[in-house]
């Protein structure tokens, strides 16, 4: 029994894996410590997976678990660099520039979006996980109202990151 | 095009710099130890719980004198045997109230009521540390008055005091106990303060969405 759930456990992580990666991409910013957030993810689903029931969609269920891991949860470990400090980041984004090929955007547009603090990431991630207002306050434990407001203050403040 | 759009366009692509795990690699994490804030701050509670029982029990085992004096208090005295069953009914209440709060932790709750279950359980070890700091308080001042009195020696040196030297024996016991007691819970404020920093920030970035 025991065996058969862990065999459906991972199977269904395997599948599942990228959203872990990434919430890892939002709330770290090296190797090492994507892979610490990833395990620390993985053992906390594992935890309740017993208590996971079919009525939720599995995804559905991850981003929760792997959301509150990433906000509360997780503790860094020693080995993982904390955050790349802010004075360092805005430095790169100005000589950067604005440079027209996608790659370079998008590079810029993720430096940006991990200067946000932990709240403000897990309503980026929702929204781009293409999550309506009613699950994205479900998941928040905010009102409807109260995080389409959070989301458009945050759509203001990468504007202003990106363009001071 | 709003930014977030742009990133959207990307956001599902798998990166290359994190390959895709096999089932074969996920299995060995099933079995890492977990270093969550809730796991420390359960050991915090279990340590915080045997720590006060040994303070309580230590000089019972290791002084002869005291365990005879001791027993000798608690043969004799109801109020004593009274405040010593009190003092374990409150540690069993607490280790009732610990269990509670904590297994009402779920990682599947929602953000904000995830972060109100562990604040409440760093709350009953708060109240806890807070009891055991005004008990310790309590019974050192106690225990002083108490040595001075039924120690004949001791109130006899007391006795030649002049009212001045009896109000900085005072003082300086009182002083004393009150470093003590604020040492211990600045400890207790920092330990808890950078555990629990991040939460408690973020809890307020939730909080703040509602006003």
């Amino acid at each position: 029994m025991n065996k058969e759930l862990k065999h459906n456990f991972v199977e269904l992580l395997e599948t599942h894996q990228n959203i872990i990666h990434k919430v890892c991409r939002l709330y770290t910013n090296n190797y090492d410590a994507h892979n610490d957030l990833f395990q620390e993810i993985t053992i906390q689903l594992w935890k309740a997976y017993p208590k996971f029931r079919g009525d939720a969609k599995f995804s559905t269920w991850m981003y929760r678990v792997g959301l509150n891991t990433a906000i509360t949860l997780y503790r860094k470990s020693k080995r993982t660099i904390d955050t790349q400090d802010f004075e360092g980041v805005a430095f790169k984004i100005s000589a950067e520039a604005y440079d027209d090929t996608e790659e370079q955007q998008l590079k810029i547009l993720y430096k940006a979006v991990h200067q946000l603090n932990d709240i403000e990431k897990a309503l980026v991630f929702l929204y781009l996980e293409d999550k309506n207002y009613s699950e994205i306050s479900e998941t928040m434990g905010i009102s409807e109202v109260n995080a389409r407001v959070k989301m458009n203050r945050i759509k203001t403040k990468l504007k202003t990151i990106l363009n001071p | 095009m709003d930014e977030l759009d742009i990133l959207k366009k990307d956001w599902h692509k798998e990166k290359p710099e994190h390959k895709k795990l096999s089932t074969q690699d996920i299995y060995p994490m099933l079995h890492k130890k977990s270093s969550s804030i809730v796991k420390t701050l359960f050991y915090i509670s279990i340590a915080e719980l045997v720590f006060w029982i040994i303070i309580s029990i230590i000089p019972y085992f290791t002084s002869n004198s005291y365990k005879k004096q001791l027993d000798s208090v608690y043969t004799n005295d109801y109020v004593f045997g009274a405040l010593t069953a009190f003092s374990y009914a409150i540690i069993l209440l607490f280790i009732y109230l610990l269990f509670k709060s904590h297994k009402a932790i779920s990682v599947t709750d929602n953000a904000k009521k995830l972060m109100e279950s562990i604040i409440k359980t760093r709350k009953v070890i708060k109240y806890y540390v807070i009891y055991n700091l005004a008990m310790a308080f309590i019974s050192m001042v106690l225990g002083t008055y108490f040595a001075i009195v039924h120690n004949p020696e001791l109130s006899n040196t007391i006795a030649h005091f002049s009212d001045k030297q009896k109000l900085i024996a005072f003082a300086i016991v009182t002083g004393f106990t009150a470093v003590f007691v604020f040492v211990i819970w600045l400890f207790y404020k920092l330990l808890y303060g950078l555990l629990l920093k991040r939460l408690n920030r973020n809890y307020k970035e939730l909080k703040k969405l509602e006003v």
